[in-house]
């Protein structure tokens, strides 16, 4: 029951005893309601007309970082004595401030008195796990000073924040997808040419620069009076499809334990290193639904697929349980198609499916057998179990491997970075020279 | 300065109750009073702030009987002024309770309790006058007429105040 209503009626009931009980004294007693009422009544704002702005120290951030966010409300109608504004934080976001101790109230909230043309500005700090965030408005009680009436007004204040996955930095990753594009990159592609690799040996010809002649075999086949050159293989960028599986039942474990950040993690990390080799990525996340990034280079390109990894969620569908719906139309022919994944035995048969189609796979697996065992309590039952899948998930990866698929089982607990290196890294030239 | 104002305002409000029932010789409900003050103060530390509203209607339906059976109309008066006083605070302390530790919380106790002081001092003056200012030869029905035009007045001038 609102206050003014409540009053009304203890105010009402006294006066109307008092003419039942032609009692003067009791409709006194009413007066000081009256009273309340009436003023309460008489400093009602008559016009509400707030404007707010938000500025956001910055609208791209990552994990737990801190944001200040600082909100001016400027009051344009008549002057409002007590206003209680409250900016309304996305709920996944936490309230953190430095100067107001949480315990005084919260820093999004303030009770004001906001003068005509009067502005109040607030600051606030707010961090919060990977995501995007809108604010959209702050909300504003407005009373009189008695509290008798009060209006609640939205004010639009929109405000954006993207808390973005950290990006390692990865040195090199090394694919070899069957179909290169006609750009220079990093990525051999098995067309002889110009390039820094040996790829076989051809006649001399008119114009070819006499540093590539392979005199040593010249020499061999003097007899024949022929000249030959070494050529090279030539590095060109490529299209990589990046699939980061979402799947509630790869990802999620028990206790609300999820391997899905670490994917997400891997993603970006692999996504920045593709792009800065100059390649063509796109990327996809299969979760409840598909959210496709167009493929596309450089830095656009890589804000693209951060953006995407942030709004990233697991979840599951009947539908993408499984990879057999992946759509293979989105990848071109030929092309790499990385897949990020914990791996479910099901997994088996879509990605030789892909691999049969002329798809050049690799499946980096955060490995789920050891992150679920990292947490579980240590007992007999655990390490028999943790025995039994430990095999199975084994299998399923040799099974994969002699797919021709390459695989790269990460422990979660080993930085993403030093697994890359030691597994997709390019060996350096004197150690390719050696055949190492 | 709130939390003061509150506590004097409950004390007024069940300690002139409790006088005037006393001076009437009833020592039992002097003791409710009592208790009804306790109760109210516990509630306002424990946050019930609901608790407010149930004790003002408690002083009202008490001040109200008082009146009626003819106990001292000053003191029913003072407890029913009290107990409107003690229900305002009591909202207005939970209001604060949202400010920020940066607002400027203090100003805005002094100005709400100078504002309330000022409306309750008129309330009391004008049921005072009410009480000492009588017209002996007005009807009954006149008397009746009067309040309820006044009634209806009110109404419209609070219709007319909020369309404002």
């Amino acid at each position: 029951m609102s206050r003014s209503l409540f009053l009304g009626f203890l105010t009402y009931a006294l006066l109307l005893a008092g003419v039942a009980a032609v009692s003067g004294e009791l409709i006194a007693l009413a007066l000081p309601f009256v009273v309340y009422l009436l003023v309460g009544y008489l400093f009602t704002p008559d016009e509400i007309k707030l404007e707010a702005t938000r500025h956001l120290s910055t609208e791209r951030t990552s994990p737990n970082t801190n944001v200040v966010v600082t909100v001016t409300v400027t009051n344009r109608g008549s002057d409002l004595e007590e206003v209680l504004l409250e900016d309304m934080v996305p709920a996944d976001l936490t309230i953190r401030s430095v100067s107001t101790p949480l315990s005084a109230g919260s820093p999004s909230r303030h009770l004001v008195r906001l003068a005509k043309n009067d502005s109040y500005t607030f600051a606030y700090t707010v961090s919060g796990p990977r995501g995007g965030y809108g604010f959209e408005y702050v909300r504003a009680k407005v009373n009189d000073h008695l509290r008798v009436t009060g209006r609640e007004v939205q004010v639009e204040a929109r405000g954006q924040l993207f808390v973005f996955p950290p990006v390692i930095r990865l040195q090199h990753v090394t694919i070899r997808p069957r179909r290169t594009r006609v750009y220079a990159g990093t990525i051999p592609a098995r067309v002889g040419g110009s390039g820094i690799e040996f790829f076989g040996v051809r006649e001399y010809q008119q114009g070819d620069s006499p540093r590539i002649i392979n005199w040593r075999l010249s020499a061999h086949d003097a007899e024949a009076d022929v000249l030959y050159a070494n050529e090279f293989q030539q590095e060109r960028v490529a299209d990589v499809g990046l699939v980061l599986d979402g799947r509630l039942r790869t990802n999620e474990f028990a206790q609300g334990h999820s391997l899905f950040e670490y994917s997400v993690q891997a993603a970006a990390a692999l996504a920045d290193a593709l792009l800065t080799q100059g390649n063509r990525v796109g990327m996809l996340v299969y979760a409840s639904f598909l959210r496709w990034t167009l493929p596309g280079y450089g830095k656009v390109q890589r804000e693209r697929i951060l953006h995407s990894l942030a709004h990233a969620r697991p979840g599951g569908s009947d539908i993408f349980a499984d990879l057999e719906h992946l759509p293979t139309r989105l990848f071109p022919p030929e092309s790499q198609i990385i897949l990020i994944s914990p791996l479910h035995e099901d997994d088996f048969s879509p990605l030789v499916q892909l691999r049969a189609q002329g798809y050049q796979i690799l499946v980096i697996s955060p490995n789920p057998v050891k992150f679920e065992l990292s947490y579980l309590p240590k007992n007999r039952n655990v390490d028999l179990a943790g025995r039994v899948i430990r095999m199975e998930r084994a299998l399923l990866l040799q099974k994969v491997q002699r797919a021709n698929i390459q695989v790269l089982d990460w422990d979660v607990v080993e930085p993403f970075d030093l697994v890359v290196k030691r597994m997709l890294s390019r060996p350096p030239a004197w150690l390719r020279a050696v055949g190492r | 300065m709130t939390l003061v104002a509150f506590i004097l305002s409950v004390i007024l409000g069940t300690g002139s109750l409790a006088y005037g029932y006393s001076q009437m010789g009833l020592t039992d409900p002097v003791r409710w009073f009592m208790l009804l003050g306790i109760l109210w103060l516990l509630a306002h530390w424990q946050k019930y702030y609901w608790f407010s509203s149930v004790a003002l209607f408690v002083t009202l339906i008490a001040a109200a009987f008082g009146v009626w059976v003819e106990f001292p109309t000053i003191w029913m008066l003072l407890g029913a002024l009290g107990g409107l006083l003690g229900w305002d605070l009591s909202d207005f302390a939970r209001r604060l309770s949202y400010a920020a530790s940066t607002d400027d919380i203090v100003g805005m106790e002094r100005r709400h309790l100078g504002r309330v002081g000022i409306v309750a001092a008129l309330g009391f003056g004008l049921a005072l006058l009410s009480l000492y200012i009588r017209i002996n030869r007005l009807a009954f029905e006149v008397a009746v007429g009067l309040v309820l035009l006044a009634a209806l007045g009110l109404t419209r001038l609070v219709i007319g105040l909020r369309r404002y």
